[in-house]
């Protein structure tokens, strides 16, 4: 169909060196010599040259490189699909240029290099500063590993962001809130703090059913993120996501786009692209069509999706839904009267209880168009 | 080859089949056997009546559904049997005479009693079926008494004789002891296997004795069960008692006074085959052309509207609801389509008794009776799966008599009908007779659970070594309070239970409230024994903690009698709900979170602000004590 121009490019790293107990994303631990991750970033590499010839990549303002792991399929493949990529798009500093990494495979080689070939946006996966805490979410690496890492990053990038996990079996308080300090002291200008999720089919889940594991409690993890606000607010940043948090100007353009209706493309196996235009918004993923919306259903997504930010959504934005949807302004009132999002000037924010509930404000909003 | 020559060397099998074709049944009574199968539930009755269809023909292997004569989804899932049915089967006996076999298939469960009553009226013998590995239980006590009692001559039979861990001898002894039947002679037989059926064949030609009536006496013909079709009306399932009854007969039933022509009569093999005419002792069924199922109610007689007789057969009785429940919808919208849905089942079922119903907390609904809590159960279960409903069913209750000051006396089937106590002067429940049947062991046991539910006890004796049969007088109301599970697992699975209405009795009786956020739900209400409205109220503000899920604001419940509070308990504001990753995968996956949450919402109640799910009104029943 014909559509707008997509905006924001994702490329995605399925491999990781090790699968983490909690991990339900698309990805598989694979040796870094495996000769499954070079097909993988030559078919990535060809698909951003086909994407660049139809013209798809004449306007994209952010490009991400997620995975798995990306820092793990190391240098050479890194430096093929980068280089591939500035050839196809305009790769100027303008464009936010993201990179996930975790820190036991990012050394300053690599901080360099990556540097050169234009990511400007580092996101690094510690999750904790507490080694009990990593060694419960089985990860990869330590927390003296994570600080290392974070300071060789710091050598080029002054735009460096860091996952927090929170509500982790066995982590208390004063563990969480360390880590966050922690966070706030090694200078680090982006901080996403998650709640961790016992999501089906992990080997998390299976603990838990066995009684391995302990459930993680809501009342906890609301907890942790009253303290994760609390903390970093007080150190400047500000907390533009119910779940990410930048100092002023960091926050991530890239992410912004998912919850602002831009259209993106996503490459490489389970990525998801966002097609639309102003009668219809598509989301295909493997080449599978998981969302097919009506503009009553894009509206009411705009506004869902809009109210994970801070700066929530504007009347106009309220106001071109209501056109579609009469018992718009009734919701609204309702959202208001429970408590969930509050009125600021011109626009609707959520308010504390509304992130924390995020399903009773996100559902009813969704239940607009359903 | 001559005929004959070639009918011998077919097996048995397609000789009854070519039997069949060449339709030489009789009409004449001495070759005629109406019996019934009777069993306790799960003692293999199903297996056995198909086994006895495929082995006599009328059922071709291939066209075999396990559990052919339960015809209703429902059915066949649970495994019991809820509509009566009349299958004829064409037998050629060792004799090389060929009989008219006429198996009447009763209702499995105590709720049903009075239809296996009017069924086993219609018969002159049944076979009473008992597990080779369970023995004598209950139901198969009941069930036998109910032959007895309809003078049949019974045909004991053990089946699942193949299962190794059969003890035919003491399924003999205890038939003999418990029963006072004569069990040498019992059919061996399993009903997986086929083994031991056609001995069991043999034995209802030679023990079930030829139906007794008058050829040329006016028609009676008892009604034994009733449904109705879309496209033909009310049809019946008749056994002739006397005379006989054609195409185009007018014919009147005597206790409704309602006159029909007579559209079809025929018999079922087990597809319907249009007869002329139905003479004395046979069984089939009838099609009238009424609109109304409780015009031809079971039990009832049927004559000639001109020159008939005057006297019903003895044995009818009107079907009365037990337990009474609450329907609602849970979406407004399909009050009326409930509405419908009911008409549509009381047109098959005029045990099925409502009335509309208004409750504060949930709207519109209907008050339904039932005749038990299976009964009850099968309903709700049609309702949703074949009407596609939502429903919500509020704890069942019993029909009260509220006597109040200066002598009136109301009939109360819903808590929420009951007066302010100031104007009672007393209340009345209904009391059951319980017959429990325990290996020795568990005595003290259902002493002690059955007690506490507020049981008389009446006698015990010893059935034989292994089995005593004790008595209880046992408030009704007491025994849908889960008390049948209860009885099961406080006997590791033992016992078995048999009830029948004993009749009112004086109680002192309150009604509790629950409250959620200090406002009464009337839906949550129920009448209890005051000395026991402590501890239920407590134990049910306890349970509703648990079910009602945290909201966005803390839920108070409390327990009260007559605005005093005898238990509280909070549930918690809820703090946090699910919060996850919301990058661009993952959007189409929270859609999908998010329209699944508002299925799982749909399935509840907003009571005011407060959501409350199913289970809630149900808590009641699963209160331990």
């Amino acid at each position: 169909m014909p559509h707008d121009s997509y905006k924001a490019l994702y490329l995605h790293i399925p491999f990781c060196v090790k699968r983490c107990g909690y991990c339900d994303f698309a990805t598989q631990a694979v040796a870094r010599d495996s000769s499954l991750i070079d097909e993988h970033v030559e078919d990535l590499c060809l698909q951003i040259r086909r994407k660049a010839k139809e013209g798809e990549l004449g306007e994209i303002e952010t490009v991400y490189i997620g995975g798995g792991t990306p820092s793990h399929i190391g240098m050479s493949r890194l430096s093929m699909l980068l280089y591939t990529l500035s050839l196809s798009m305009r790769l100027e500093p303008d464009v936010e240029c993201t990179m996930e990494a975790n820190p036991e495979s990012l050394d300053e080689r690599m901080v360099r290099d990556i540097w050169a070939l234009g990511v400007n946006r580092l996101s690094i996966g510690v999750q904790s500063f507490d080694d009990a805490v990593l060694q419960t979410l089985g990860r990869a690496h330590d927390a003296d590993a994570a600080r290392r890492a974070i300071a060789v990053a710091q050598e080029r990038f002054d735009n460096v962001s860091l996952d927090l996990m929170c509500g982790i079996p066995g982590q208390s308080v004063e563990s969480f809130a360390a880590s966050v300090d922690d966070a706030v002291c090694l200078g680090v200008t982006h901080v996403s703090v998650y709640p961790l999720t016992i999501e089906p089919f992990t080997r998390f889940d299976k603990m838990v059913a066995r009684g391995e594991l302990e459930e993680p409690d809501d009342d906890v993890e609301a907890e942790h993120m009253e303290i994760a606000e609390r903390i970093l607010v007080e150190a400047g940043f500000h907390r533009y996501e119910v779940a990410s948090y930048a100092k002023p100007g960091f926050e991530c353009r890239h992410n912004k786009a998912y919850w602002t209706g831009v259209p993106y493309l996503g490459l490489g196996r389970a990525a998801a692209t966002m097609t639309q235009n102003a009668e219809r918004r598509m989301r295909v993923q493997d080449g599978v069509v998981t969302d097919d919306l009506d503009p009553r259903q894009m509206a009411a997504e705009d506004l869902m999706l809009g109210m994970r930010m801070s700066e929530g959504v504007s009347q106009e934005l309220i106001d071109r839904a209501a056109v579609l949807i009469p018992r718009m302004s009734e919701v609204v009132d309702d959202l208001v009267d429970r408590g969930l999002a509050f009125r600021d000037g011109d626009r609707l924010k959520p308010t504390k209880q509304g992130w924390l509930c995020g399903n009773e404000l996100y559902g009813a909003l969704l239940d607009l168009a359903p | 080859m001559s005929l004959e020559a070639l009918v011998c060397r077919l097996a048995p099998y397609e000789r009854q089949v070519m039997a069949n074709n060449a339709q030489e049944a009789t009409h004449d009574p001495t070759h005629i056997r109406n019996f019934s199968i009777i069993a306790h539930i799960d003692h293999g009755k199903s297996t056995l009546s198909d086994r006895v269809l495929e082995m006599t023909g009328t059922v071709a292997k291939r066209d075999m559904k396990d559990q052919l004569l339960d015809s209703m989804d429902i059915e066949r899932e649970r495994g019991i049997t809820i509509k009566s049915q009349a299958v004829r089967v064409d037998y050629t006996a060792d004799d090389g005479q060929v009989y008219q076999f006429n198996l009447i298939d009763t209702p499995g469960h105590v709720d049903f009693t009075y239809e296996v009553s009017r069924s086993l009226a219609a018969c002159e013998g049944a076979v009473l079926v008992v597990d080779a590995t369970q023995g004598v239980e209950a139901q198969t006590v009941a069930n036998a008494m109910m032959a007895m009692n309809a003078n049949l001559e019974i045909i004991p039979l053990i089946n699942k004789i193949d299962l190794p861990s059969a003890d035919p001898d003491r399924c003999r002894e205890e038939i003999e002891d418990g029963l006072a039947i004569p069990a040498d002679d019992a059919v061996l037989a399993s009903g997986k296997t086929g083994e031991g059926v056609h001995d069991l064949l043999e034995a209802v030609v030679y023990n079930i004795p030829a139906p007794t009536g008058e050829a040329d006496a006016p028609l009676r013909a008892l009604i034994f069960d009733s449904y109705f079709d879309a496209y033909r009306g009310v049809v019946a399932l008749i056994r002739v008692v006397d005379g006989s009854i054609r195409k185009g007969d007018r014919i009147r039933m005597i206790a409704t006074g309602v006159n029909a022509l007579v559209e079809e009569v025929g018999a079922r093999r087990p597809a319907e085959v249009p007869l002329d005419c139905l003479s004395v002792g046979e069984v089939g069924y009838l099609v009238t052309g009424l609109k109304d199922v409780s015009q031809v109610k079971v039990g009832d007689t049927i004559t000639m509207a001109e020159g008939g007789v005057s006297e019903a057969l003895p044995g009818y009785r009107e079907a009365k609801p037990m337990v009474y429940t609450g329907l609602f919808p849970i979406d407004s919208d399909q009050y009326e389509p409930l509405k419908e849905a009911l008409e549509k089942l009381s047109l098959n079922d005029p045990a099925l008794i409502w009335e509309p119903e208004t409750s504060h907390a949930l709207g519109f609904g209907f008050r339904v009776g039932f005749l038990g809590l299976l009964h009850m159960e099968v309903i709700k279960e049609r309702l949703e799966r074949e009407f596609g409903l939502d429903l919500l069913a509020t704890a069942p209750s019993v029909e009260y008599r509220v006597h109040r000051q200066g002598g009136e006396v109301l009939s109360i089937r819903s808590p929420q009908e009951m007066p302010d106590p100031g104007e009672i002067d007393f209340i009345e429940e209904p009391y059951l007779k319980a017959k429990i049947l325990i290996p020795p062991d568990y005595v003290g046991a259902v002493m002690d659970l059955t007690v506490q539910r507020r049981g008389v006890f009446t006698t015990m004796s010893y059935l034989s070594q292994t089995t005593v049969e004790m008595l209880w007088e046992i408030p009704l109301s007491e025994l849908i309070m889960d008390y049948f599970d209860k009885l099961k697992s406080s006997t590791k699975g033992y016992a078995s239970l048999d009830y029948e209405f004993e009749g009112y009795k004086p109680s002192e009786l309150v009604k509790l409230d629950i409250l959620l956020s200090g406002k009464p739900i009337d839906a949550l209400s129920f009448i209890v024994h005051k000395d026991k409205a402590y501890d239920r109220g407590r134990v049910l503000c306890e349970k509703l903690k648990e079910i009602i899920p945290r909201q966005m604001f803390e839920v108070p419940i409390q327990a009260a009698v007559g605005g005093r509070v005898l238990s509280r308990q909070t549930v918690k504001a809820k703090r946090k709900d699910v919060l996850a990753k919301c990058y661009g995968g993952d959007i189409s996956r929270k859609r999908k979170l998010l329209e699944k949450q508002k299925a799982g919402k749909k399935r509840m109640k907003a009571i005011g602000n407060v959501e409350v799910p199913q289970e809630a009104f149900m808590a009641i029943l699963k209160v331990d004590d």
